[in-house]
């Protein structure tokens, strides 16, 4: 039974799931006197035609059998590698923003991310800290004096 | 009327800064088009932050630019390598490439410049005279037209954009439930927050659209190490001299071609969603029909680019048409420029024409001006796009992810922003593993709010939901809405299954009935034509005995430009 789910059988209940949450969610929606529609409406028309399409999704998927390509493929680790290194970067310098702020972040976030792609070597990380150090320095400098947005400056800099 | 609103807008656009910032916009797009892996849809995203500081018209006319220049960049790879630059220019590279393969790689790229510049002219014009009229028509739609205007523009999005029709549908629910988080606009109340605060406000349009289209396009494109860690172009593109006068000369010559090619794409770009993706390719198949010699096509004849060329460009103007008249994207980029305009509180709708004529014209005459503009910079971006090219794809994604953040920061000052853009991106970069086109989305989740307003009036004023089906307009668009469903299996069946011979013919007497509806003497006759014409089908495909045709060499599919 296991080998016969496929990808998309399991991205089908997930989306039924999702939609069950949604129209549970929808109930807790205030309620008003005033207004042609309730503020519950158009999203349980929407999440309605979602729950069919899911169901039709689910139905050809079921329908098409295991899929013999994703038995074959490499592992998942190997392949979205770089995209969840990314991804995990990308959190880590969200979450470091009040910290180190826009311009130290920024900098730490491309010289990690460019390293982290690219290759290693002693002249590609100093290539890497140049290229980090030049791009988010020119894009700070542009929004901070010419479009004049206040970035988010970190505690460290705000120290200095 | 026409001549004084030119004038007016001539005084808002002709001015140096302006015409600066268009350049600097055309010839960000002429790069941006060239390299693949990049998309206009993204170079105009990634403009956008930097338009927040400056005046609507200064904004909207550096987009503006930058639409234009991707549509035109996208030939500059295809000739010299053989790889397009953008889905624009797919069909360009049919006969680009082994013209440039022959020795003439000048003659291509002059071919190229002008077929592109002649076709965004065209549809500039056709811009600047036919939105007005359309716009006339918008005034006669009611709500219930409006609701089914939006629903024909997700479903045909819905079908164009990938293998699978459902997962086009469900990606377009997607985005009209994500339109709905937050403070609704008709009873201000709070929707899908579950608790917090940060979602009251729901979620800012640029931030999702940038996670949705340009971090989770950066992700895929370093999916691959070894592709990420070579330069964005391995064959070596060489400078060339673009030759002008043998270019005029040669399109000169096929001007019928030009017109035929222009006209398809300006009317694929009205099309609510299809955009140049698609008009490169039916100009290119029309264009074989109609040669006297279609064996040379595919070697390196100028036709092929002629066509190609002159309708990627003239969609961007049928796309500003139904974007000016009616406040409905004609695809993925009027969408990012509908939300631009929202940005600066310009809200187009069939009456935004009528009343901030200056403005409108501003941004046909900033679409006519680019495309000179796009003539200008072509020698310069060739350049730039050789030394870019020598650049690693991870080097350029690091970069521009760092300034995605700094962009959508600058919105609003909130680090939600940059929060939203966050989970957009991932979401974007699982639909897009999963197979889920993003353009539906988009769409919906910019039409969300329109097609809930629309419903909300119309119940307002009757609660008849027949309404929807007995009047004319609302009628045609859930007929063409049910047809463009069909769509995808007629593609694929055609020349295969004998029901697809019914298809046209069906579909024109079907279109029939609303414009008999709708009164008056020109929509009736445009009525009687089209059941003459479904007729006339019939009877020719009963007489030659139901026999399938072969099916187009070139399948039609819409993929983000």
């Amino acid at each position: 039974m296991v080998g016969a789910i496929n990808r998309d059988t399991v991205v089908a209940v997930f989306l039924l799931l999702f939609c069950g949450v949604f129209y549970a969610a929808s109930f807790q929606i205030e309620q008003t006197s005033y207004g042609t529609i309730g503020a519950e409406v158009w999203p349980r028309l929407i999440l309605a035609v979602m729950f069919v399409l899911s169901s039709i999704y689910l139905f050809q998927s079921v329908r098409k059998g295991p899929d013999e390509a994703a038995r074959h493929e490499a592992g998942f680790l190997s392949r979205y590698r770089n995209a969840i290194l990314c991804y995990g970067l990308f959190l880590a310098f969200l979450l470091a923003l009040d910290f180190l702020g826009m311009l130290l972040g920024g900098i730490a976030f491309v010289f990690l991310a460019l390293s982290v792609l690219g290759e290693r070597t002693p002249r590609q990380l100093a290539i890497h800290a140049l290229v980090a150090v030049v791009s988010v320095g020119a894009m700070w400098a542009i929004f901070t004096f010419a479009l004049r947005v206040i970035l988010p400056e970190g505690e460290i800099l705000a120290i200095w | 009327m026409l001549i004084e609103n030119v004038i007016g807008a001539f005084g808002e656009v002709v001015q140096i800064k302006i015409l600066l910032l268009m350049a600097l916009g055309v010839l960000s797009g002429l790069i941006a088009g060239a390299i693949p892996g990049f998309t206009i849809t993204m170079a105009v995203v990634l403009t956008l932050p930097f338009t927040f500081g400056l005046s609507t018209v200064e904004g909207l006319a550096t987009m503006i630019g930058v639409f234009v220049g991707g549509l035109s960049g996208g030939l500059m790879s295809g000739v010299l390598t053989g790889i397009p630059g953008t889905p624009s220019s797919v069909a360009t590279t049919f006969d680009g490439f082994p013209m440039a393969r022959k020795g003439r790689p000048g003659l291509a790229l002059g071919i190229g410049v002008w077929s592109s510049f002649f076709g965004g002219i065209f549809s500039a014009i056709l811009l600047m005279t036919l939105a007005p009229q359309l716009a006339r028509i918008g005034l006669e739609f009611g709500p219930w037209d409006y609701f089914s205007l939006v629903l024909f523009a997700l479903t045909i999005t819905a079908s164009l954009a990938g293998e699978n029709l459902v997962k086009g549908l469900i990606a377009g629910a997607l985005g009209l439930l994500v339109a709905t988080i937050g403070e609704d606009d008709i009873n201000g109340v709070a929707r899908f927050n579950f608790g917090t605060d940060a979602l009251k406000q729901g979620f800012a349009f640029l931030p999702v659209l940038v996670g949705l289209f340009a971090f989770s396009q950066l992700m895929s494109d370093v999916q691959d190490t070894k592709a990420a860690r070579k330069p964005l172009m391995e064959k070596g593109a060489k400078a060339v001299r673009v030759e002008h006068l043998a270019a005029v000369k040669a399109i000169a010559g096929n001007w019928i071609n030009l017109i035929r090619s222009s006209l398809i794409g300006v009317f694929t770009g009205i099309l609510p969603a299809a955009g140049g993706s698609i008009s490169n390719i039916l100009a290119y198949d029309q264009a074989k029909k109609a040669s006297k010699r279609p064996q040379d096509f595919g070697t390196g004849c100028a036709e092929g680019i002629v066509a190609s060329e002159s309708a990627n460009n003239a969609t961007a103007g049928g796309a500003l048409i139904t974007m000016m008249a009616l406040g409905i994207p004609g695809d993925v980029v009027t969408a990012v420029m509908l939300g631009a305009l929202l940005i600066h509180d310009v809200v187009p709708s069939p009456s935004f024409i009528g009343d901030q004529p200056v403005l409108a014209y501003s941004i046909f005459l900033a679409f006519f001006l680019a495309n000179f503009l796009m003539l200008g910079t072509q020698a310069i971006a060739l350049r730039a796009f050789l030394m870019v090219t020598r650049i690693p794809m991870y080097m350029l994604a690091g970069v521009i992810l760092t300034y995605c953040a700094i962009g959508v920061f600058a919105l609003h000052n909130v680090t939600f922003d940059i929060w939203t853009l966050f989970w957009f991106g991932l979401l974007g970069y699982i639909m897009r593993q999963l197979g889920f086109p993003l353009a539906p989305m988009i769409l919906g989740v910019v039409l969300g709010g329109i097609a809930e307003v629309n419903l909300s009036r119309a119940l307002a004023i009757s609660d008849d939901l027949g309404l929807f089906i007995t009047r004319p307009w609302s009628l045609f668009f859930l007929i063409i809405a049910i047809f463009s469903m069909v769509f995808p299996w007629y593609q694929k069946q055609r020349g295969r299954k004998p029901w697809t011979l019914g298809f046209l013919p069906a579909l024109c007497l079907a279109l029939a009935p609303p414009l008999f509806m709708m009164g008056g003497i020109p929509r009736p006759i445009v009525g009687g034509l089209l059941v003459a014409i479904g007729v006339w089908l019939l009877v020719s495909r009963h007489r030659q005995g139901w026999q399938l045709e072969p099916p187009e060499e070139h399948e039609v599919h819409l993929e983000e430009t």
